[in-house]
């Protein structure tokens, strides 16, 4: 299975001014294992080896490795119906959102024709966190960019003394995402992006810090039993997604995305590419996540081999 | 100079905003620029003359100068009109409001029916739900206009659309659809309701076509138009044209390069865009510098940067000082939003005021307003800059102090008069309550503290004419009737003031617009009656015949 053969994933970089947004997106371009084309608000501030640059002209930038870099002197949405008529079409599209724009609006538009939201990622600083937050004029701002994350990348940890305390204001403000600490936004981009079932076919099931593990099955599991699988996940897991199909509509299949501690299940939209059975993959630190992770779902397959 | 070319118009009164000489009955012109006023005896010393007396029964004004309108107002006019009020289109026809769910079927059964090509999507614009009672209109209503045309219906307030079921059916919008912002009817199905910009997005051939034809080419001739029927001789694009992308310099030259295009348009570069984009200042600031010292017409005028910093005060988005709101939606967080980081605006507002140019920054509320006051008095610090003419759109609850700093550092501002008329209930009931509803729109105190002001319609939110938003000015009179705020009511003058020299002021252009004096282009409005001789509570009624641009009558457009 893999959604993104369908559509591109969109995932959106939100955050404050000076959090680190921008390096983040240099950090994407120049790391990247997949076709990114990537919306920014400002040339200007790309920093790309001038060996990997293909071609560029004022508003796009071709990188060799795959990537495309596309300025939104345009406007917004002519530059998102730029990307969808991109041939060929890139897997991903990572939007970054201005210093005060409000990820979650921006990520409304990762369910266009064409795209499915993957996670909206908020980039903090670190040193700056509880500051921002307390501030009259910017805290509302801050606290609701916060608030709209999937995936927080809690940036410039190095330039804080009491990162247990940014740690617990932001459990305050969004107890939910997933937190990943980092210095010059330089985050795993499995972990940033999650992965599908063919890109651990294709690489190492061992990624950094990280591991991943796959299931696999064919029959439909009843919701109560896919439920019972995420309540009781090891809390070490920080990423699953992959696609099911439910007892009770089995020939819908459903889009499974955990990110921290949300979740989220629903159609998939577009149903002509989708694969058969049950394909999910998690990602957690190395060590964490036990091979019979997915024992629930297995169980399933059995007692329907049995009957 | 004896010139055979030499015109004198007379009129019943020409009123001049020259407190040099007020009043007048003649006005001689050659080519586009006035030679004089006076008597046509006085006149008479410039040599061989013909009178033109065909205003012989009319009042002659400065042309208005409108410092806040965007080009969209001509452009929604590709599309009919389905809102509450009654609306005069470009060609002066004018559209009796809708007032109920079916008045608005009614019209876009008649539109539907125009429409030769069956494929060509049905678009309209200026549905405002709050004043129709009953029914929401939803898909169902547009499925009795058609079911085998694609239909898009945009609301007033921008944030939301409706289509039918065709327009959900080609654009993929069914129950699986995750997009925020489609609204559901109980069973989980979508209605028709698109609310906010990335679900109208998923309509396809609707947002787009409106957002094509805003911009199109017959929508710059259609606000021109729009403007002369108002007595408008210069009009503002305030930061809506994307200056920085191939071609629009071109549009705008093409269509005010055309000898009969009536009106001069002032085009500011816009920094950033609606979506909060952020643009690199310092590029923006040589864009803005090129098109002023190379670019200009005498019709096509450059040299302002238009920056937008909170939202609106109606949508809650406004940055509102404490005590913020009072009575916001549910959920709402308290206060509005930054469209650009405060702490950045220094630096952004210096980089354009150290290259010379003038800064417009939309701030409707006051939290707002003083961050934008601040940057500039950063920027002086640093550029020490005389007659910069910084200014502060919209102005809306600018306090007493913040007009008194603003008069220190010579700021000038342009309030939205139009508000109290059209929202004004509005803001004393929901918004920012009674007290601070009656001191919003603040004329007099701009007045008195020594703030050059003008003021405007920003339309198409509101629909362009400056003897409405003069008239709002000095009336300040709200949809229910009520006077909200009398102590910031404003004379006919200081509001005719307003709305001529002192708008050509803030828009750098008092040398050569905003009063009829010798020397100045030759940009009246003609009207039908005199503003000084009808009572304040008429001024919005007088009809206008039309304009003189350059010299060269330009009748309104009537039906």
């Amino acid at each position: 299975m893999d959604p993104s053969a369908a559509v591109m994933e969109v995932s959106v970089i939100g955050g404050y001014l000076g959090a680190g947004k921008t390096t983040l997106v240099n950090h994407v371009l120049h790391n990247a294992s997949e076709r990114i084309a990537v919306l920014v608000n400002d040339f200007g501030d790309i920093n790309i080896d001038q060996e990997l640059i293909e071609a560029s002209d004022d508003s796009t930038i071709s990188l060799t490795n795959g990537c495309i870099c596309c300025s939104l002197v345009d406007g917004f949405t002519s530059a998102l119906e730029s990307v969808l008529s991109l041939q060929p079409k890139p897997e991903r599209l990572v939007i970054e959102a201005s210093g005060v724009a409000d990820p979650g609006a921006v990520a409304a538009y990762g369910h266009a024709p064409g795209l499915a939201l993957d996670a909206i990622v908020v980039v903090a600083d670190a040193a700056r966190l509880r500051e921002q937050v307390a501030d009259p004029l910017v805290g509302q701002t801050v606290v609701s960019q916060l608030s709209a994350a999937d995936v927080i990348v809690l940036n410039k940890v190095d330039l804080t003394d009491d990162v247990a305390a940014v740690l617990s204001e932001l459990g305050r403000v969004n107890d939910d995402a997933l937190v990943i600490e980092t210095r010059y936004s330089e985050v795993n981009l499995d972990l940033l992006f999650g992965r599908t079932v063919s890109q651990v076919r294709a690489g190492a099931s061992h990624i950094g810090e990280f591991e991943s593990r796959t299931h696999k099955s064919d029959r439909p599991i009843p919701r109560d039993a896919f439920e019972s699988l995420v309540m009781n996940l090891p809390e070490d897991i920080q990423r699953i997604k992959g696609i099911v199909r439910l007892t009770e509509a089995p020939q819908v299949p459903m889009v499974f995305q955990l990110v921290g501690r949300k979740w989220e299940l629903r159609a998939l939209a577009d149903r002509s590419k989708s694969p058969e059975g049950n394909q999910l993959v998690a990602i957690g630190p190395k060590g964490s996540i036990p091979s019979g992770w997915d024992q629930v779902l297995h169980f399933n397959d059995e007692t329907k081999a049995s009957s | 100079m004896g010139d055979a070319s030499l015109k004198i118009f007379t009129a019943k009164r020409i009123i001049t905003m020259n407190p040099a000489l007020p009043f007048a009955e003649a006005i001689a012109v050659q080519g586009d620029r006035i030679l004089g006023l006076g008597t046509i005896e006085d006149l008479a010393q410039w040599g061989d003359y013909e009178v033109d007396d065909q205003f012989k029964d009319h009042i002659l004004l400065p042309g208005f100068v409108e410092a806040h309108t965007h080009v969209m107002t001509g452009g929604v006019w590709e599309f009919p009109y389905v809102g509450f009020y009654d609306r005069v289109d470009p060609t002066g026809r004018t559209w009796s409001g809708c007032r109920d769910l079916s008045s608005v079927v009614e019209r876009l059964q008649e539109c539907e029916r125009d429409l030769e090509d069956p494929q060509q999507p049905l678009i309209a614009w200026g549905l405002d739900p709050i004043f129709l009672q009953g029914e929401r209109l939803v898909a169902k209503h547009l499925d009795q206009v058609s079911e085998k045309r694609p239909i898009f219906v945009y609301h007033a307030s921008g944030h939301l659309a409706t289509i039918n079921s065709e327009m959900m059916r080609r654009s993929d919008i069914d129950r699986h659809t995750p997009t925020p912002g489609v609204a559901r009817d109980t069973d989980g199905e979508p209605n028709g309701e698109l609310q906010e910009p990335a679900a109208m997005f998923l309509a396809q051939g609707g947002f787009a076509a409106l957002g094509a034809a805003i911009m199109s080419p017959n929508a710059k001739w259609n606000y021109a138009r729009e403007a002369r029927n108002c007595g408008v001789t210069t009009v503002t694009d305030l930061g809506t044209t994307r200056l920085a992308m191939e071609g629009q310099l071109e549009a705008w030259r093409d269509a005010t390069d055309d000898p009969n295009y009536p009106a001069r348009v002032v085009v500011a570069v816009g920094h950033g865009d609606f979506g909060g984009q952020q643009t690199e200042s310092n590029d923006m600031a040589l864009l803005a510098v090129r098109l002023r010292d190379e670019e200009q017409t005498s019709k096509l005028r450059f040299g302002i940067v238009k920056l937008v910093l909170d939202g609106s005060i109606q949508g809650f988005t406004a940055r509102v000082s404490w005590p913020h709101y009072v009575n916001p939606p549910a959920g709402h967080p308290g206060n509005g939003l930054w469209l650009i980081p405060p702490e950045q605006m220094a630096e952004i507002v210096s980089s354009y005021h150290a290259a010379g140019l003038t800064v417009h920054c939309h701030c409707n509320g006051d939290e707002a307003a003083q961050v934008f006051i601040d940057a500039v008095e950063e920027a002086l610090e640093k550029h020490p800059r005389w007659d910069h003419r910084h200014t502060v759109q919209h102005c809306q609850l600018t306090t007493t102090a913040q007009y008194k700093k603003m008069a220190a550092l010579g700021m000038n501002a342009n309030i939205f008069s139009n508000h109290i008329f059209h929202w004004g209930d509005q803001h004393a009931s929901v918004t920012v309550g009674e007290e601070r509803a009656a001191r919003m729109d603040a004329c007099a105190t701009a007045e008195r503290e020594g703030v050059r002001f003008a003021v405007h319609s920003d339309a198409p939110i509101t629909p362009m004419g400056q003897l409405h938003t003069a008239w709002c000015a000095v009336n300040r009179l709200t949809a229910s009737g009520r006077v909200l705020g009398p102590e910031e009511r404003i004379s006919v003058s200081t509001a005719l003031q307003a709305c001529t020299l002192d708008a050509a002021h803030q828009l750098k252009l008092d040398h050569d617009i905003g009063s009829l004096e010798a020397g100045k282009l030759a940009d009246f409005a003609v009207l039908e009656s005199d503003p000084y001789e009808v009572s304040p509570e008429q001024l919005k009624d007088i009809s206008v015949w039309g304009t003189v641009l350059g010299g060269v009558p330009q009748p309104a457009d009537s039906q």
